[in-house]
């Protein structure tokens, strides 16, 4: 039993609809989540950390979908996302280190006039 | 407006817009989880994910994540039992324990270097649910790429971006470090969002094409997963394979994940990699003229910084 647990026993197998459900509820409560810290936090840093979580979460749902199509096209769409996420990270954290030198804090309430 | 007759919706309402459907997800629903549980469980975690954000006073953390960790756990069993035979293997729930819990500590954090370090334990353990679906490559590019050097970057950056506390004094943390913004309308907009998306999904989930539709690679079955060694004997005919003859070989299973991924990417997006290339490279140049960049201090935060500096020395002044 434990063994049959462990071992992917039942592997190599398609992938049945209700185990595709397990990933994608991961991946939503990790996109929730995601979207939560970032409407909640005031960290700016922290708040771009969490579009990081949200990435992730697109990233897993993308996988789980291409082993359930047994093709790796979701796998060809992850390298993008890392490919964004990268790009985006360093502008960023370049847009963060900036606005801290004008003002030196990093509570986004600080630049509300930024608001159009 | 959807008219009637055309309706293509499964309800047996003359027309239904398919908001509609979410708000009543049926039987369908049923089949993956009971739907009573999913919504009573899933008002749970926002409870507790709403306890345990940083706000003033009175701010009980562990109970929170206690709360939603149960939600979660609670959630996820129940799919289990309905899922029967079907359900993940052992390695899923701890991954999915691991990743969603320091996923909630993330955002719940009060200081921001411990948050990015449990942002690394997400990537750790979405890498292991990338390594159970059967995507080796990509689950060591997650764990360089993101691990490595992406949180390294926010890492540099939060030492960078925080006040030094003057001397003497303890460490203090920021005030908008320890106070959310908006807590209740937070939570509330994310918890009704997963539950729309969890309905909307496992409504949807029978009436995905079967497990490995017409057209698709059934074949690729046989190096699912962990099958990360082709057998040796095959190896060097399949690297000095070109174009067609490697799709061949793609069909009869004789090659691994990263050369399947690879194919798969040069075939279908080579356009795409160049754009890639080419974001990056502008995200570089963004980043050093960014950077670069002379910047004074605002008026009011030279104010600020005025006023900090004249209290400390009065309070030196009358400390003597």
């Amino acid at each position: 039993m434990t063994a049959a647990l462990l071992a992917q026993a039942n592997y190599p197998a398609p992938m049945h609809g209700l185990t595709l459900a397990h990933y994608l509820f991961v991946a939503a409560a990790m996109f929730a989540i995601g979207l939560i810290g970032f409407t909640t936090r005031r960290n700016l840093i922290i708040m771009f950390l969490c579009t990081e979580l949200m990435f992730q979460a697109a990233g897993i749902a993308l996988i789980a979908f291409g082993r359930y199509h047994l093709n790796h096209t979701g796998e060809t769409f992850v390298i993008f996302v890392l490919t964004v996420a990268a790009a985006e990270a360093a502008m960023a954290l370049a847009l963060v280190v900036l606005l801290f030198r004008r003002r030196e804090t990093l509570d986004a309430e600080e630049w509300q006039q930024l608001k159009g | 407006m959807v008219r009637a007759g055309t309706s293509p919706c499964r309800l047996p309402l003359p027309a239904c817009p398919s908001i509609l459907l979410a708000l009543f997800p049926g039987p369908r629903l049923d089949q993956v989880v009971n739907q009573v549980a999913l919504y009573v469980l899933l008002a749970l975690g926002a409870a507790g994910v709403l306890v345990a954000l940083p706000r003033k006073g009175l701010n009980p953390q562990p109970i929170g994540m206690i709360l939603a960790a149960a939600a979660g756990g609670l959630l996820v069993l129940l799919m289990s039992l309905k899922a029967g035979e079907h359900r993940p293997n052992l390695f899923f729930y701890i991954f999915a324990a691991v990743g969603l819990g320091s996923a909630l500590r993330v955002v719940t954090h009060h200081k921001p270097v411990y948050a990015a370090l449990y942002f690394i334990m997400t990537i750790f353990a979405s890498a292991g649910l990338f390594v159970i679906l059967s995507a080796e490559f990509l689950a060591f590019a997650l764990v360089i790429v993101y691990a490595g050097a992406i949180l390294i970057t926010y890492l540099f950056v939060i030492m960078l971006a925080t006040q030094s506390p003057a001397e003497e004094e303890s460490e203090v943390l920021a005030e908008y470090d320890t106070r959310a913004r908006e807590p209740l309308a937070g939570v509330f907009v994310g918890f009704v969002l997963l539950a729309v998306l969890t309905s909307m999904m496992f409504r949807g989930v029978d009436d995905l094409p079967g497990p490995g539709p017409a057209g698709a690679d059934q074949s690729l079955l046989a190096q699912y997963p962990g099958k990360v060694m082709a057998p040796a004997e095959t190896r060097p005919e399949i690297e000095a394979m070109p174009g067609k003859k490697f799709a061949a070989a793609l069909d009869e299973q004789k090659v691994r994940n990263i050369e399947a991924v690879a194919y798969r990417l040069l075939a279908d997006h080579p356009g795409a990699i160049e754009i890639a290339g080419v974001i990056l490279l502008m995200a570089m140049l963004g980043a050093v003229v960014l950077a670069r960049k002379q910047v004074q201090l605002d008026e009011e935060a030279k104010a600020r910084h005025a006023a900090s500096l004249a209290s400390e020395v009065t309070r030196s002044e009358g400390a003597r």
